[in-house]
């Protein structure tokens, strides 16, 4: 069969693009930014292994024209195209796959992602989807649908394997039932990198200290906690799972001896925790992997790693640690189920800051109940921890409810949304009513951007940079040049928040994400 | 939030059971709360192990070798108090009102722990549990349940209800397809378990999963 994997350039009127790709939320920049779809990839990677042809069509980092990219689908003409779903995009991509079946009616449309996966009713009606995945574990779907494909001509009516909705000869939909994905992760192969031209990656993303960077199998799918009501990976059908230490270990291994890679990027919702940590950044050291000039990034969230596995990471060159401080008052963590308190927060950025690690702060506001003093208190919370040097760079985004998650389920029952445009959900405004003016939240975001332009600061920055080895300079520089975009690009996108929306439409535009995961 | 605590129960050398103060927060049996010790700057998840009803929390912990959370836990003493954030998480009985349904509850080591809140917050319901441990002091609390409901699968020692693991013991006793299944414990018993189950024509509509780790 022949099977593309696809993400079309999604750009806005503003020239911004959007990227789709799992743990985003997409946000529209005009900085190019690139992210590995890592779940996707291990899908390909599974059904080229197991024979088929298979185009990994990634439009955004192939730099392609939405038009480019269109020609180019219809040139390869594929018996199956596979989109990713969420939100902001899914007008754009119903309308989409709507073209794409009136010029290849062969071609069998699966939705995968997390918006149709909470609602495959929807995309049924409002496209031409052949099959919507309610499922995250695409390579585990993918790996045995294609095959029973291949194997029964009746497949759309016969096929019974669980969460799936499929369109009917006679245009019914058959739901096949909830899906439940319980198998060991380590069955899903490594990502294959030539296959999705890695290095396509390797050098657009703010999450690289130092390039060719590049995205690592993800050690947990789903989340650990899984609890936070904002995020895509709480669910009563999601189960974390995890892969085993030695597994990556050889990943890793090979990327940095055989691809030459400087920085490996883990973008699993949060990374392992305690003994397997532990054993993780040990495995580094003892294959001497920590000497290569490589440097390590994951996710992970408060209260999760203990000092002396902080320790150890910081011996084994971890350096980039994104971690989600949603708020700094205990009434909003607490009513965003963020397991961890704002006592927490200090204590941790002091141990990966005394290890040697950078703490990236993922900070959000607007929530539909943030009042002044809430917000005031996140604001100076998040200064303090700057100059204090306990972070060093930060991205600041407007919680945006999504995906039919807990907090998008709760703003639609409580009946706080402002728009029920899927255009409007791509985290540029607030769209829920709130205490206090939105300005309000625009201006705090901007303040806190505004740090990275204080004297204290920089001079923060300046002392910590003396402190590091000679090489560690090349950070003033990255850091300096990523905060510098970042303000740069929120600025723009909060100062045109509101002006002249219009949805992207296949064709003329097209959606691209932030360069850092959402939250933690 | 802190909670206080009221005593340590220890039930083998390395498991005890926690019991803090309620403090009027409600929950759903087999949800989790996130424990940590003051001022530690760090927390685990725990399941609840005591029902909706009682006064006080409780909760069964394993005190993992090198592990930080659970060490320290251990460590506390009635009257210290604990951080406690939660209640969190879906692991919970989907429609305990439904007297007709029939449930398997499925766990290893502490992984017991919601079935026990399950049990003793709806005591009407239809349950059995299959309980895996390696030996026969990890049967926690067994004398809490029905025999006649309370299968112990020890694999490491003779003596229990079952001599061999929870997987062997499905194998040869198929599930009826119609029992709603929850598993609890590790991943590797419960990707193994789910197998099973699947193959014996239990539906994924009807099988919940609670990973530990
Ligand atoms: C939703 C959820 C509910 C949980 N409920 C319980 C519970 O009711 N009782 C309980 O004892 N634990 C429970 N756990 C596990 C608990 O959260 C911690 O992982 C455990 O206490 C170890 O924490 P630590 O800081 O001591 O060890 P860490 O230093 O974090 O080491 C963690 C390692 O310990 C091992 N481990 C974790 N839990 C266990 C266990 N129960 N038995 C054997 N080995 C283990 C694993 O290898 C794990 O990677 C639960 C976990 C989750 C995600
Ligand atoms: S926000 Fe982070 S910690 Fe919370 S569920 Fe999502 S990935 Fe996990």
């Amino acid at each position: 069969m022949k099977i593309a994997i696809s993400y079309p350039p999604i750009i806005n009127e503003r020239g911004q693009t959007a990227m789709v790709s799992q743990n985003r939320n997409v946000q529209f920049f005009v900085t190019p930014t690139y992210l590995l779809p890592v779940v996707h990839a291990q899908a390909a990677t599974w059904l080229r292994d197991l024979g088929h042809d298979v185009l990994w069509d990634d439009g955004n980092a192939q730099v392609k024209s939405f038009d480019r990219w269109y020609a180019d689908v219809l040139e390869w003409a594929p018996d199956m195209i596979v989109f990713e779903s969420t939100t902001p995009v899914m007008k754009f991509y119903w309308n989409l796959t709507n073209r794409l079946k009136q010029d290849l009616p062969d071609c069998i449309a699966v939705m995968t992602g997390y918006h149709s996966m909470r609602k495959p009713e929807e995309t049924m009606q409002e496209s031409a989807t052949d099959i919507v995945m309610r499922s995250n574990h695409i390579d585990f779907v993918l790996s045995k649908l294609v095959p029973y494909m291949t194997d029964h001509a009746d497949w759309r009516s016969s096929c019974d394997l669980e969460g799936l909705h499929i369109r009917v000869n006679n245009g019914e939909v058959r739901n096949t039932g909830n899906f439940k994905q319980v198998e060991p992760l380590d069955r899903s192969p490594d990502v294959d990198r030539n296959l999705v031209g890695w290095k396509n990656y390797a050098y657009e993303n703010g999450n690289f200290l130092q390039t060719p960077g590049t995205y690592a199998t993800s050690v947990i799918r789903d989340c650990t906690f899984g609890k936070c009501t904002f995020c895509r990976y709480n669910g009563p059908d999601l189960t974390f799972s995890i892969r085993s230490v030695e597994k990556s270990l050889d990943e890793y291994q090979r990327l940095i001896e055989e691809e030459g890679v400087r920085e490996i990027f883990d973008d699993s919702g949060v990374w392992y925790r305690g003994q397997e940590a532990r054993q993780f950044a040990q495995g580094l050291i003892d294959r001497g992997l920590h000497k290569k000039g490589c440097y390590f990034g994951l996710n992970t969230r408060f209260a999760y790693l203990d000092e002396e596995t902080i320790r150890i990471m910081g011996e084994a060159n971890f350096r980039f640690i994104l971690l989600g401080l949603e708020a700094c008052d205990d009434e909003t963590l607490q009513r965003l189920n963020k397991g961890y308190t704002v006592g927490d927060v200090a204590r941790n950025l002091e141990w990966f800051t005394r290890y040697g690690m950078h703490p990236h702060l993922t900070v959000m506001v607007g929530y539909y109940w943030q009042t002044s003093e809430q917000l005031q208190g996140t604001v100076d919370t998040v200064r303090e921890l700057m100059f204090k040097g306990l972070a060093r760079t930060l991205q600041v985004t407007i919680c945006t409810p999504i995906d039919y998650t807990p907090y998008h389920q709760e703003c639609l029952d409580g009946d706080v949304l402002l728009t029920d445009d899927y255009d409007d959900f791509d985290m540029s405004e607030v769209i829920v009513k709130t205490p206090i003016p939105h300005e309000a939240y625009y201006k705090a975001v901007r303040s806190m951007y505004g740090v990275v332009f204080h004297p204290r600061f920089i001079l923060r920055q300046l002392l910590f940079l003396l402190s590091f080895r000679k090489r560690d300079w090349q950070f003033l520089f990255s850091y300096g040049w990523r905060a510098l975009r970042r303000v740069r690009n929120h600025i723009f996108n909060l100062t045109s928040a509101g002006s002249s929306k219009s949805p992207p439409k296949p064709g003329s535009v097209s959606p691209q994400p932030d360069p850092v995961g959402a939250a933690h | 939030m802190n909670h206080k605590v009221i005593g340590i129960r220890d039930l083998t050398a390395s498991t005890y059971v926690l019991q803090l103060e309620r403090n009027g927060v409600a929950f759903k049996a087999g949800q989790c709360i996130s424990l940590g010790v003051k001022d530690h700057g760090l927390n685990r998840e725990y399941s609840t192990y005591s029902g909706e009803h009682e006064t006080d929390f409780e909760f069964l912990i394993k005190e993992v070798a090198g592990g930080t959370v659970s060490c320290a836990l251990r460590c506390v003493r009635p009257g210290d108090e604990v951080t406690f954030s939660g209640p969190f998480g879906s692991f919970v009985l989907d429609a305990p009102q439904d007297l007709s349904r029939r449930y398997l509850f499925i766990g290893t080591g502490t992984g017991i722990a919601p079935f026990r809140s399950y049990v003793r917050s709806h005591p009407d319901i239809d349950w059995q549990i299959l309980h895996g441990v390696r030996t026969l002091e990890e049967r926690y609390d067994h004398q809490d349940y029905d025999p006649e409901r309370y299968t112990a699968c020890v694999s490491s020692e003779t003596g229990g209800d079952y001599h061999g693991r929870v997987t062997t013991y499905l194998r040869e006793n198929p599930v009826d397809p119609d029992t709603i299944c929850y598993l609890c414990g590790n991943s590797a018993m419960l990707t193994e378990v789910f197998d099973i189950l699947r193959e014996q024509g239990v539906s994924g509509n009807g099988l919940f999963t609670e990973a530990f780790f």
